[in-house]
């Protein structure tokens, strides 16, 4: 049981009284970013990077991630008081949270959303603490070409796995990956893609591009929409906690589909968003007769938040373990932690054992305090959401675009938060994704440089990806995520003979 | 006016297909062939950009081909085709997005605090209906908080303008 020493190894890092407190803001700021509408986890945890240079790695992963947690059950929150999404991953907890909460039972709503959510994290962090040092002993295997294999995988994943319609997946991981290239060249040392401004020798930032993207782009919409809060009322009554916690045992079922669906899509790049849609979807499907789903059915809020957390969990480990994040918060955390000077990868295991059993401790740490903070304080976060737009839509402006600026102390970044705002913005409503632009602005560099690594070694033969069984079958597997998953839909439909939309 | 979700798809389209068509003119310029030991710096996004350039033009295909069937079913009146952005819409984002262009170009002149405190009152002013005292007190409550966690907390300087300095702040 290496993994168990390794664990309580952990557990002896991340319960310090710093680190404990790191946790409790971590999760408090993750809380009051993932109520507020235009502030979400990846933007949060990119606004807060900047300010994390002055910690250690291991209390900055640990104040990050728990931001994240936060963040999590806040866009529930949200989800279940104000039928608004505080993050796209709770869309599907608005289906029957918010109905739930309109029917007198807002607070069987939120507990059986943050207890499942709890359940959902605590099945995420262990079967991260199971398969970390496997994952870590499979990936130092891996060459030049087998990483470019893993980047093609995952960038494969989004395009057929992925909601949107494949060639605006396309468009918008391109547009990262080229996005990425602008600036100094690490392999020749060239400057590309600058056209002689001075501002873009460094390179763009993806933090600059996140808070854009996310933070602006996600208040625009909401400015459009023209916000209005019709709340519920929001008062915790500890006996209903409790009748909730007892009925929670008989949602079991659910709870495990939703937990592998989660598992699932975590450690593939399906993300949380698609893994708690796919999981209402599913108890939907599998659920026995009664009330219709969509009314506020327990088994509707218990699916998709299992699923959520599980996976947002679970996304820390090919982050960890092969350097591929698959969300668009991990995704900016290991721009973090190679902002912090780590690597991410399987060597990230065997030279830093503290940070990465501290990390993977913390979580199970963390959640929990997530869960008691989160029902100690949701009626007053509920309260932030009833400060007026026109204050508080100002003040995020000016936090994102000040969080751009003290990423790198530039000015030019502002206009770049603004221009990526606009990009967003249009992207969010045309329906291209985001995650998989930010996805391949922090995975463009070492992509490239595991692609030109390995033609150096196969002289410029493309060979070289099918050479032996490891990277011949994932890149296998890449290909067939790539082209599958539509093909078999564009069968079923001609089989139906539904005109194609 | 209205836009049209049709244009929104065909302008989209066509800049990132022009974002492509950059990517290749600066990949030219390095060269995107091989050399004695390897791809040139270009080669990477001289590809990327390619692809790019093609996924552009299937979606605006895509839009001009939905566009048209919406046409044919506007002709047949039985539906209106999907708007982007109503005219009230357009107003709303429009004043939103001056005020915050406005607000990064008082950040570069004026400097951060005086820039957020303006916009801020400014927005709950004219737009919350808050009276003009109360709206500045809460602009300058904002830049008061804000100093404090960059500069005193976190020790990280932010832009400062010329009016600063006149406060004996650095």
């Amino acid at each position: 049981m290496g993994n168990f020493d390794l664990l309580m190894h952990g557990f002896a890092i991340a319960i310090t009284p710093m680190h404990l407190m790191l946790m409790v803001g971590g999760v408090l700021m993750g809380l009051v970013v993932g109520v507020l509408p235009g502030l979400g986890a990846p933007n949060g945890v990119s606004l807060l990077i900047p300010l994390t240079f002055a910690l250690d790695p291991t209390s900055a992963i640990i104040l990050l991630s728990s931001m994240y947690w936060g963040a999590l059950f806040g866009g529930s929150t949200t989800s279940i008081l104000f039928n608004i999404p505080g993050e796209p991953s709770s869309v599907a907890t608005t289906f029957d949270g918010y109905p739930m909460a309109r029917s007198g039972q807002s607070t069987r709503a939120l507990t059986l959303a943050f207890m499942s959510a709890g359940i959902g994290a605590l099945i995420g962090v262990v079967v991260i603490t199971l398969l970390a040092g496997w994952a870590s002993k499979f990936a130092m295997r891996f060459g030049a070409p087998e990483y470019f294999a893993v980047y093609f995988l995952a960038f494969a994943a989004f395009i057929g796995m992925g909601s949107a319609a494949p060639m605006k997946t396309l468009v918008s991981l391109t547009t990262g990956l080229l996005l990425a290239s602008v600036g100094m060249d690490t392999v020749t040392g060239e400057i590309r893609l600058t056209f002689g401004l001075n501002e873009l020798l460094s390179g763009i930032s993806f933090l600059v591009v996140v808070i854009g993207l996310f933070g602006i782009g996600e208040l625009l919409s909401t400015v459009q929409e023209g916000l209005r809060f019709r709340g519920v009322a929001s008062k915790i009554d500890l006996r209903d906690v409790l009748k909730t916690m007892a009925e929670l045992p008989r949602y079991w079922a659910t709870t495990i589909r939703s937990g592998l669906v989660g598992i699932w899509m975590g450690i593939t790049p399906g993300g949380p968003t698609a893994a708690s849609f796919m999981s209402y979807g599913i108890a939907r499907q599998a659920s026995r007769k009664g009330e219709p789903f969509g009314t506020g059915r327990p088994e509707g809020i218990v699916a998709p938040e299992t699923a959520d957390h599980s996976a947002g969990s679970c996304a820390m480990l090919p982050m960890l373990a092969l350097g591929v994040p698959s969300s668009a918060t991990a995704a900016v955390m290991m721009g973090g932690l190679m902002i912090w000077g780590l690597t991410p990868g399987p060597m990230l295991f065997a030279t830093k054992p503290d940070f990465v059993w501290g990390l993977i401790a913390s979580m199970y740490v963390s959640n929990l305090i997530g869960v008691i903070l989160v029902l100690a304080t949701v009626p007053m976060f509920a309260a932030l959401l009833r400060i007026p737009f026109t204050i508080i839509g100002p003040m995020i402006v000016v936090i994102c675009f000040v969080g751009g600026y003290t990423v790198s102390n530039s000015s030019f970044d502002l206009w770049l938060v603004l221009v990526f705002g606009l990009v967003g913005y249009l992207f969010t409503k045309l329906n291209y994704p985001l995650a998989p632009l930010v996805l391949a602005m922090v995975l463009g560099h070492k992509a490239e440089n595991a692609f030109h690594q390995s033609m150096i070694l196969s002289d410029g033969s493309l060979a070289i990806f099918f050479s032996n069984t490891l990277v011949a079958s994932i890149m296998a597997i890449g290909i067939a995520l790539l082209v599958l998953p539509k093909t078999l839909q564009l069968g079923s439909r001609l089989r139906r003979r539904v005109p194609v939309e | 006016m209205t836009v049209r979700r049709f244009h929104a798809e065909i302008g989209t389209a066509i800049a990132t297909g022009a974002l492509g068509v950059a990517a290749i003119i600066g990949a030219s310029e390095l060269g995107y062939g091989w050399e004695g030991h390897g791809p040139q710096a270009g080669y990477f996004p001289f590809y990327v950009g390619l692809i790019l350039i093609g996924a552009s033009l299937w979606n605006l295909v895509g839009a001009v081909l939905r566009h048209r069937e919406a046409m044919a079913r506007v002709r047949a009146a039985l539906e209106i085709e999907e708007p982007f952005l109503q005219r009230e819409h357009l107003g709303r984002i429009g004043t939103f997005l001056a005020a915050m262009a406005g607000f990064v170009i008082g950040t570069v002149t004026l400097g951060v605090y005086v820039s957020s405190l303006a916009y801020i009152a400014w927005s709950a002013w004219r737009q919350g209906g808050y009276r003009l005292w109360v709206a500045l007190a809460i602009g300058a409550g904002f830049s008061v908080v804000q100093y404090v966690i960059f500069e005193v907390i976190f020790r990280i300087p932010l832009l400062k303008g010329p009016i600063e300095p006149l406060l004996g702040i650095y």
